[in-house]
């Protein structure tokens, strides 16, 4: 196995809307700092910086990165900033990673953040998100994400063959799991009906199919296999990254049902790590829809026949492959630059034996998966985590 | 909370894209064909899926079938397929019944050069 960096610290804030005069500088530095104490690491051992926020629409800030490095006590370290839509923060994670395997940094902070939801309304957001897939051609229609989303989800359904009970069902699962999460932003105890008769949107996605906008940040610290503190040697180590792309414009896919820019991301992550997606012990998958998650486990290879592994509980908490213990974007929340440093954060935790312990799996993990996408998953990036000793 | 108002007039050019903008304002479908394979698209593709970035401008029918939709709180729209191209195109719909599955693009009711299709008219029998 390919041992490219080890994540030797992971932590998130609480995602919420929130309403009590907090910052997304103040969460940034909350994630950092819990992150860095977990690795034992000195601010000083930080040769880099990669901050993920989706848009300056959210942190009115064109580079982020020059703040926060400010904000965290990181001056002189190397800056950027990743931006790939819902998939920035795996993208920063990938450039996190890149940045050691190049041998330019031995410790890296990849800090994900954004203020999705307190900064501006969110009827502004959501008129945003819309001009933000195409804007000469989807985005002058009017269509809205949850539009695109559902678009492409009829196709995958009418493909696959799956009901609209499904996406009820997932929904509430990915809820239910956040009730255990207490940096969760919505943990609730769904009624399948509740679900069925929340407002229609954009059918078929009712309201509690969609992921909430949510406030907060996300920190991992990634140190060179070389460079891993003895007190952490037994850090899960980053063991397989993968990013892909596909047309940005639905109708320009094969199939608008697809996810084939996540089948080859998933692909490359498995050959570098030296796994089969059937190796995947625990994944955190990108729901931002309901139908995304589907559609994610199809393309990801983790299941051949969805129906009846849902059905069978294979992907609950107590299953053989638990999907987004976290609660998701469902039910963790979506603060956008955030999600995919949090999924990787997860992940390490996960395999450490280190999570929420109601949500912990009681049984050996090997492997995980942390798995983002942009768009309708236009870009996408999957990253394979590995237990140390894993071979 | 430091709460102010920002307006933000943008000016969003057409650039290459212009022939089908201007198209779309008179409600005509200005598509690409390939100069190579004559493959056409609409919504028009900078490049061919043969990999040819050269192509003429020319005018489609207008017709689509619907092939996917949706409906909604944000609207109702449809994947639909334009007579003569060979991708698929994102459009909103106005007006059609759930039974009605063929439109014709029409002149965008607002002043955006939006992918807007009304069903098509029932054929005059007098
Ligand atoms: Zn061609």
């Amino acid at each position: 196995m390919l041992q490219m960096a080890a994540v030797t610290g992971s932590a998130q804030t609480r995602f919420s809307r929130r309403t009590d005069g907090s910052s997304f500088r103040d969460w940034a530095g909350e994630a950092f700092e819990a992150a860095l104490a977990m690795s034992g690491l000195e601010h000083a051992d930080i040769d880099a910086l990669i901050v993920a926020s989706e848009s300056d629409f959210f942190t009115l800030q064109l580079n982020p990165a020059s703040i926060l490095a400010d904000d965290l006590g990181l001056i002189g370290a190397a800056t950027m900033r990743v931006e790939g839509g819902g998939a920035s923060g795996q993208l920063a994670v990938h450039a996190g990673v890149q940045a050691i395997a190049s041998g330019r940094a031995r410790h890296v902070a990849v800090v994900g953040v954004d203020p999705s939801a307190s900064q501006l309304p969110a009827a502004t957001v959501k008129l945003l998100y819309g001009y933000s897939f195409d804007a000469w051609t989807d985005g002058m229609t009017g269509a809205t994400a949850t539009v695109l989303y559902a678009l492409s989800y009829r196709a995958f359904a009418a493909r696959i063959g799956i009901g609209v009970a499904c996406l009820d069902q997932i929904a509430r699962q990915n809820r239910a799991n956040a009730m255990h999460n207490p940096n969760a932003h919505l943990p609730r105890q769904h009624k399948l009906a509740e679900i069925a008769e929340s407002p229609l949107i954009a059918a078929p996605y009712r309201r509690l199919h969609c992921s909430p906008l949510s406030d907060g940040a996300a920190a991992i610290i990634l140190s060179h296999p070389d460079a891993v503190p003895s007190a952490r040697s037994g850090a899960p180590r980053i063991s397989g990254i993968g990013a892909a792309s596909d047309h940005a414009q639905l109708g320009a896919r094969q199939d608008a049902g697809t996810f084939t820019a996540k089948r080859e991301a998933m692909q490359w992550a498995c050959q570098q790590a030296g796994v089969t997606p059937a190796d995947i012990d625990v994944a955190e998958v990108y729901d931002a829809y309901a139908g995304a998650q589907l559609q994610a486990l199809n393309a990801l290879g983790l299941s051949e026949t969805l129906a009846d592994d849902l059905e069978a509980g294979h992907f609950a908490a107590d299953g053989r492959l638990p999907i987004n213990l976290s609660g998701g974007l469902l039910g963790q929340g979506a603060p956008v630059g955030a999600i995919g440093v949090a999924q990787t954060a997860t992940c390490a935790l996960l395999l450490e034996g280190r999570y929420h312990p109601a949500l912990q799996p009681q049984r050996q993990l090997r492997h995980a998966l942390a798995d983002t996408h942009g768009g309708v998953c236009t870009t996408a990036a999957v990253t394979v985590l590995s237990q140390a000793g894993a071979s | 909370m430091i709460s102010y108002e920002l307006t933000l007039p943008y000016s969003l050019a057409p650039g290459w894209l212009a022939p089908y903008v201007e198209g779309l304002q008179k409600g005509r479908a200005m598509g690409r064909s390939c100069t190579k394979c004559g493959t056409v698209s609409f919504p028009p593709q900078r490049r061919c899926q043969c990999g040819n970035p050269d192509a003429k401008w020319v005018r489609l029918s207008g017709k689509a079938s619907i092939e996917l939709r949706t409906d909604g709180s944000d609207g109702a729209f449809g994947l639909v397929q334009f007579e003569g191209a060979a991708n698929r195109a994102v459009t909103r719909l106005e007006g059609f019944s759930p039974d009605q599955s063929t439109g014709q693009l029409i002149v965008p009711p607002t002043d955006v050069p939006a992918l807007v299709l009304a069903p098509s008219k029932p054929r005059s029998t007098s």
